[in-house]
């Protein structure tokens, strides 16, 4: 690729970064975080609560000490 | 997992695999959850679904990265913010997002941006919003389908008229920077 | 995607800068915050992610001590929590936090994590 095409890239990808991930409709509670150019690690903050509250009622009473 | 892609208020139904949950009217447009890494290339191909989407009916982007768990989420997001969305896409119906950008270009001329680039431009779109950024200038703009060449034949008459501004025009995007709708002017 | 370029100046440098990679982008959005609010607000989803990672560890750990799991998913298990981990450890190093930054005080309620 020419340099010029490089740069043409950079660009479009300069207003598409901020329109996906500055705009659009915002869901409350979802927080969604990216690292580098990996994993999407999403969480919902309805969701966690819920599961929270799940988990600690499957615990096993604690132990007699 | 859903992905959320994007809220409409049209019945046709999308091409697999993305889906419409409808509730009251609106819809919302959902893939099943992606597990590719969100780089560049995925970030591209969300784009081309949107517009893909967009091409056939009036929709409001959803910020990307965006999952709910369920259907019972999307029908209970749909009512609560029901008018939000509904006037939302009255606002951005037939319309594209333009976005323009202005730096110095380095040669001698006037700097003054906002008057000589923005002031002629929003004359041509629905709405506009100004956003900050490392720019001298920077801005989105509601146009009407039909306008867009009428908009970029006027960016491309203004850069000719100020040598000192570098002026780039991007689009057409879905209206992403008019998601929650009419402006209060 | 360069097909996104409606009207453009010949010389493309001063649109190009020093931001257009993903990374910077993310990092870009969470900075326009003033400093110790954008650390707040990474502090608070990170321990969420990590309360989360960590309820979905004991959760797995009650599975392998029933023995209700295969020894390959526990094996897969085990490889996504260290993936999970590491991931972690660089989440909070991005942000210029540590682990213990993440267990947040909370008062009356005690500890976060």
């Amino acid at each position: 690729m020419t340099q010029t095409t490089f740069a043409q890239r950079d660009v479009a990808l300069v207003d598409l970064l901020d329109r996906l991930l500055g705009g659009g409709v915002v869901v409350a509670g979802e927080i969604t975080l990216a690292v580098a150019d990996v994993d999407l690690v999403h969480v919902s903050l309805r969701a966690l609560v819920s599961s929270v509250a799940s988990a600690q009622a499957e615990l096993p009473p604690p132990a007699a000490s | 997992m859903i992905d959320l892609l994007a809220i409409t208020d049209a019945d046709a139904p999308p091409a697999a695999p993305v889906r419409l949950i409808r509730a009251g009217g609106l819809g919302a447009l959902c893939a099943p959850a992606s597990s590719e890494p969100a780089d560049s290339d995925a970030l591209w191909r969300h784009e081309e679904l949107v517009e893909e989407l967009m091409a056939e009916r009036a929709l409001l982007p959803v910020r990307f990265g965006t999952r709910v768990s369920g259907e019972d989420e999307i029908a209970a997001l749909l009512a609560e913010r029901r008018d939000e969305f509904a006037a939302a896409l009255e606002h951005v119906r037939g319309a594209v997002e333009l976005a323009v950008r202005v730096q110095p270009s380095g040669a001698p001329g006037s700097l003054d941006a906002e008057h000589d680039v923005h002031g002629p431009l929003r004359a041509l779109a629905r709405d506009t919003s100004i956003q900050p950024g490392d720019d001298l200038f920077r801005a989105a703009y509601l146009v009407d389908r039909g306008g867009v060449g009428v908009f970029v034949r006027a960016v491309r008459r203004l850069q000719e008229r100020n040598p000192g501004l570098a002026v780039l025009c991007t689009g057409p995007w879905p209206p992403y920077s008019f998601a929650s709708g009419p402006r209060p002017s | 995607m360069n097909d996104k370029i409606l009207a453009a100046p010949l010389d493309l440098d001063p649109f190009v800068g020093s931001e257009p990679r993903l990374e910077n982008a993310l990092t870009r959005r969470i900075n326009s915050d003033p400093e110790s609010v954008q650390k707040g607000l990474a502090q608070l989803v990170l321990t969420i992610v990590e309360l989360l990672r960590q309820l979905m560890e004991r959760q797995a750990l009650r599975r392998v001590d029933a023995g209700t799991l295969t020894d390959e998913q526990v094996e897969r298990l085990g490889h996504t929590f260290r993936e999970l981990d590491a991931r972690m450890t660089e989440l909070v190093e991005e942000f210029g936090l540590t682990l213990e930054d993440l267990n947040l005080d909370l008062g009356p309620l005690g500890r976060l994590l």
